[in-house]
């Protein structure tokens, strides 16, 4: 039965069948082959909570949040603000990408999106100071990927409520990792920069003026990210509402800056609700399928198959890293998470893991699949802004960056308490 | 053909923009409860249930919309590295069990509008509002997507007929991340030229 499943599945995504398709269809065969009962009366009444489940409506309400960002202008101008602030560091200007993508993922969770406006911004000053080009575009490339770590983030949404865990409690554990991680990838570049100096680039002299000139620019996502987080852990909104308040500041600080237009609104809403009908369909595929799981007792199979293996938890979280390390070589991360999260969480927690901490956890193996070759959504993004070269330079440059991510996923299992600390002292 | 087409892409559209409203209202209807409740001890009551109405109806009505954009995730992995002839074959194979799945969902959605219109069902908060006006609007949105998504195929089964498997990849193919970056660019100059008017 696990096997069919896995044949099925994987014939469905080889033949590039859309994942929401692909994981309805694996659920009917399943339901068809396993189930004594037909499950696919279940699907109205799984469609119709799926899309009024309020945890979700997060969703579409943080696309929008970091659309406005986008189109607004605001995420650009924050960019140039920090690159006056960062560059006495040896690596100069990569820890202002570092720092940049930073501060947007405090905001939004659009990776793709955040890579390519930093790219565009950053890309012209690699050879006008003479960088390092490969660790320069890995900086962007892995700087990028903190947005789904650091909250707020649709990622752990989307493990929130396929494990049912708090979300703020979620975000909170995300934090911490966040900007330690952020840490570490700065300590990559200077560690560099030390040993071959010539890669970290000309510095520009920066007068005091023009950085207080620039200090405005950093506001909005400041304010933000306030709204946004502020408002959950003072007891005024959920998750949900807290996207809400953020969209609303965010859409104010654009009109105070003139920039909403009829234009604007409508580019935003249709980036918003083209990526939120993509989530929702695999979300409705999803359920159904998580139901058919539930229902022919695949899970608990699943679950026995691997605890018959015997493994003591150190070897059952490696394999998991290997796991999550090779599937995402090839998989996007939604799909990834939305596929294996159902299955994995249970064996896992049962292991003994905290069901927070294995979110953060599992959220870090997906920001390694979107810089690990062949299919990283992150690497593609960065090349695609560059538009010469060839695409090695890229994955060669956010290679120190995945073994740096490793060696955290690592430091994660050893002091689990970098994640639970912060959560655990809030609760 | 081309008419059917080019109505498919407005209702999309319509769908997109009207959907993209309605999440921004019920932002909006959100953070105004918040606010209220916080500052002024009252709530509007029922502000969370228009939202989830909201992200109901905004996704059914923009499933379409996604679709004419390619914005549907499929992993490509294998499948880019198909001759042309394949990947057309795979694009019309693809679309048409997502369309088979939804025919589906829509079927058993129909079920469940049925039940609460017999039922007399009402939403839970003050509002009361009955079930069936956004679940039938719900439906309608999987309807509509389906209309549209059956003339999409439809005329890659055309194109395929005639032999242009570049036409059939570039109506219902993947999106390469080269095309999805050069999106996000144009709309970046966009906006960075709009800034610098002002």
């Amino acid at each position: 039965m696990i096997l069919t499943t896995i044949v099925i599945l994987l014939t469905l995504l080889v033949l590039a069948v859309p994942v929401a398709a692909a994981l309805g269809v694996l659920g009917l065969s399943l339901s068809g082959l396993y189930s004594p009962l037909p499950l696919s009366y279940a699907m109205g009444e799984i469609a119709w909570t799926t899309s009024t489940n309020f945890l979700l409506v997060a969703i579409p309400l943080f696309v929008m949040l970091g659309e406005i960002l986008l189109r607004s202008g605001m995420a650009s101008r924050m960019y140039t603000a920090l690159v006056l602030w960062m560059p006495w560091l040896p690596g100069g200007l990569m820890h202002s990408n570092i720092a940049a993508c930073t501060m947007f993922s405090a905001t939004s969770g659009s990776s793709v999106a955040t890579a390519a406006t930093i790219g565009t911004v950053a890309m012209e000053q690699i050879q006008k100071n003479s960088y390092n080009e490969r660790l320069f575009l890995g900086t962007i490339a892995a700087g990028g990927t903190l947005g789904i770590l650091i909250p707020p983030s649709v990622n752990l949404i989307l493990y929130g409520v396929l494990t049912q865990t708090s979300i703020p409690q979620l975000y909170l554990a995300g934090l911490v990792p966040g900007l330690v991680l952020a840490s570490l990838f700065s300590a990559t570049v200077l560690v560099a920069c030390i040993m071959k100096p010539a890669w970290g680039g000309r510095r520009t002299a920066v007068s005091w003026e023009q950085r207080l000139r620039a200090l405005p620019d950093l506001l909005p996502p400041v304010v933000i990210f306030l709204a946004v987080i502020g408002s959950i852990y003072a007891g005024w909104a959920t998750a949900t509402e807290a996207a809400a308040l953020g969209v609303v500041a965010a859409l104010l600080i654009a009109a105070l800056h003139g920039a909403v237009s009829l234009t604007m609104l409508k580019t935003a809403f249709e980036g918003t609700m083209k990526t939120t009908a993509m989530i929702m369909a695999v979300m409705i595929g999803a359920y159904f399928l998580n139901l058919v799981f539930g229902a022919t007792g695949l899970g608990n199979l699943a679950s026995q198959a691997i605890s018959g293996l015997d493994l003591s938890p150190v070897q059952l979280f490696l394999l998991i890293v290997v796991f999550y390390l090779i599937l995402g070589m090839f998989m996007e991360t939604l799909s990834m998470m939305v596929a294996t999260v159902p299955i994995i969480t249970p064996i896992m927690i049962t292991a003994g893991f905290d069901p927070i901490w294995l979110g953060i956890f599992i959220v870090v193996m997906m920001e390694i699949a979107l810089i690990t070759p062949p299919v990283g959504l992150n690497i593609f993004v960065v090349q695609g802004v560059r538009k010469k070269g060839r695409i090695e330079d890229v994955f060669v440059g956010a290679l120190p960056f995945v073994v740096m991510m490793l060696v955290f996923v690592m430091l994660l299992y050893l002091f689990p308490q970098i994640v639970l600390a912060l959560p655990e002292a809030v609760r | 053909m081309n008419s059917l087409l080019k109505a498919s892409r407005c209702v999309s559209l319509a769908g997109l923009y009207s959907g993209g409203a309605l999440i921004l209202a019920a932002a909006f209807l959100i953070g105004t409860d918040v606010l209220m409740r916080r500052f002024a001890g009252v709530t509007i009551g029922g502000a969370d249930e228009l939202a989830q109405f909201a992200l109901a109806m905004g996704t059914a009505w923009s499933l379409g919309g996604a679709l004419f954009d390619r914005a549907h995730i499929r992993v490509d992995s294998a499948y880019s590295r198909f001759p042309l002839q394949v990947r057309a074959i795979l694009d019309i194979l693809g679309l048409a069990l997502f369309i088979f799945f939804f025919i589906f969902v829509t079927w058993h959605a129909f079920g469940v509008l049925g039940q609460s219109w017999t039922n007399g069902s009402v939403s839970h908060s003050a509002l009361q509002i009955p079930i069936f006006i956004p679940q039938g609007l719900w439906v309608l949105g999987f309807v509509s997507f389906l209309f549209i998504a059956t003339i999409l195929l439809l005329d890659a089964v055309g194109k395929l007929m005639r032999g242009d498997f570049r036409a059939v990849s570039r109506v219902i193919g993947t999106k390469s991340a080269e095309e999805e970056v050069e999106e996000e660019l144009a709309l970046a100059r966009a906006t960075g030229e709009e800034a610098d008017r002002r």
